[in-house]
């Protein structure tokens, strides 16, 4: 009888990868225990795959579920899960799948991919009490340029070269129109979820740097430094308030 | 050390998983006891506000699936302090979790893998029990497993391995009746003799759920069944039950239904029922020592 350590090597092995090797003369269980250990292959193999299927079905909705289907197949051998809440398992599902076969024809697929990822995460969460207008203005406005906002958690900013918001709204209005038109180009995005609401805004490329500089933990300086590097005209005073209207910031410290 | 632990109702109650949660939220059905996998709402915070929602109104029982007692690796430390605060929040009646591993070396294999039943992996398993009960502050109560396959090399059957770990570590047993009778068909023993040999005093809950036949492909013209929580509870398993509750006394009866859900009225008619044999078990029991028969 192997270790403990050794057997179980060998059974995440033949999980993982199939086969039995290195457990024949080890198990028991009616005529042929290797035929009994392929419940638990199956188990592992189909409730992934699943949970891959599950949990991308706008990526289904645009390039079919065999293509899908098969990438998750290989990323389930690939690329076990690392942690056993398995509503975390997916987050580099569409890197993957942007390497398989056929793929390079859909040069938006990965982006497209993650951002229906971050929907369905962000559609979980729980928005925090929110600082008003009025909590601002009590803050020392000198200071405030080197203060950290803290933002809603069912936030995040996201870029992308083509127009994947319009494209995934396609599949979540339901909208079964023949022919849509993809545009390509720059596009800045503010997702927010709660409570299973979701909303995705376009922002301009200056706003959506700033938002996203101070939700990276960036000071309030520093976020306006990076937006005004391409907008001369930004206003970050101006922008922090619309910050606060947008019920986004939860929390200032350092000022 | 201090532990946290709570009186536990005796009655019977849901497996609540999360396609369920906002009818029973709005619904608030009569139901003794929900239980749930934390690992279904460590990353979902919404379903966790209405679940801390919910523990205001029911007791709560909260069975882990991911801690992986039996991982020669160890546990995951991230993972048990994820639970403690989940756990801390709900604040339930009972944790428990299985008797099997799932992870290895950073690597969550998504199912209850079978352990051999000798010493290493009995000295694993109640050294990583005392560590979770340390991490989470309460007993862990240790659930049989479904078995398909078990190992050549193993020193104890399941239920000495089950005794030895309560003699070394004190800990309570959860008896999943299902479990006891689909291993015992699988593996060819008496499921009533493995209730009779699990220490009676150790019970700290049960549970119950359904089960899928499918051919056995090594053994033609035998079945397997299958522990796929996928169907509703059957007429061996609530004899074995109504055997168990005989010699286990009274205990909180959990009614589980993991996948192929049906409407939340067909598992609460399921509790009920369990509800019912203990019922009448006991009031058999009562009117006899009054001396009604």
């Amino acid at each position: 009888m192997p270790a403990l350590s050794d057997l179980q090597r060998s059974l995440r092995d033949a999980l993982v990868h199939g086969g039995t090797q290195g457990l024949e003369s080890l198990l028991v269980g009616g005529c042929d225990p290797n035929k009994r250990l392929a419940i638990h292959q199956r188990h592992y193999r189909v409730s992934l795959i699943r949970t891959l299927l599950e949990r991308f079905p706008a990526t289904v909705w645009l390039v079919g579920s065999p293509f899908v289907t098969d990438a998750a197949h290989e990323f389930v051998r690939a690329r076990p899960p690392s942690r056993p809440c398995i509503g975390e398992y997916g987050e580099r599902f569409p890197e993957f799948l942007a390497t398989r076969p056929g793929a390079e024809e859909i040069s938006y697929l990965r982006q497209f991919a993650e951002l229906e990822w971050h929907l369905s995460r962000l559609a979980l969460a729980v928005d925090a009490p929110c600082l008003t207008i009025g909590d601002l203005s009590t803050s020392d406005a000198a200071a405030l340029g080197n203060a950290t906002v803290t933002l809603q958690p069912g936030v995040l900013y996201l870029h992308a070269d083509w127009a994947i918001d319009e494209l995934i709204s396609l599949y979540l209005s339901d909208d079964s129109r023949d022919h849509f038109t993809l545009q390509s180009g720059d596009v800045w995005l503010e997702l927010r979820g709660v409570r299973g609401e979701l909303t995705m805004k376009r922002l301009r490329h200056a706003e959506f740097l700033f938002r996203a500089a101070l939700a990276a933990g960036e000071s309030v300086s520093d976020a306006a430094l990076s937006a005004l590097e391409i907008e001369t005209a930004f206003e970050p005073g101006l922008a922090l308030l619309e910050l606060v209207r947008d019920r986004l910031v939860v929390g200032i410290s350092g000022k | 050390m201090a532990m946290t632990v709570h009186r536990r109702p005796d009655a019977a109650g849901i497996g609540l998983r999360l396609p369920h949660l906002a009818e029973v939220v709005d619904t608030r059905p009569a139901v003794g006891c929900l239980e749930v996998h934390p690992e279904s709402f460590l990353a979902n915070p919404h379903a966790t506000e209405l679940l801390t929602d919910l523990a205001r109104h029911y007791p709560i029982s909260v069975h882990i699936v991911g801690i992986s007692i039996g991982s020669a690796d160890g546990i995951d430390r991230t993972h048990l302090r994820r639970l403690q605060a989940f756990i801390d929040a709900i604040d339930p009646v009972l944790v428990s979790g299985h008797l099997a591993w799932s992870t290895r070396q950073g690597e969550y294999l998504n199912d209850l893998l079978p352990l051999p039943y000798d010493d290493d992996a009995l000295n694993t398993v109640a050294a990583h029990l005392d560590e979770v009960q340390d991490g989470l502050g309460r007993p862990y109560v240790v659930e049989n497993p479904s078995t398909y396959v078990a190992f050549r090399g193993s020193t104890m059957t399941e239920v000495e391995f089950l005794n030895e770990l309560v003699q070394r570590t004190g800990c309570e047993l959860l008896c999943d009746v299902s479990n006891v009778y689909l291993s015992a068909h699988n593996m060819g023993y008496d499921p009533y003799g493995f209730v009779d040999r699990l220490p009676a005093a150790a019970i700290g809950e049960l549970h119950l759920g359904g089960f899928t036949p499918e051919e056995d492909e090594g053994t033609p013209g035998r079945t397997l069944l299958v522990d796929t929580h996928a169907s509703s509870i059957t007429q061996p398993v609530w004899d074995l039950y109504e055997y168990a509750v005989r010699r286990f006394g009274r205990k909180l009866t959990i009614v589980e239904w993991d996948n192929d859900l049906p409407p939340l009225t067909t598992l609460l008619g399921e509790a009920a029922h369990a509800a019912t044999v203990t019922g009448h078990l006991f009031s058999l029991q009562e009117a006899s020592s009054a001396g009604a028969f």
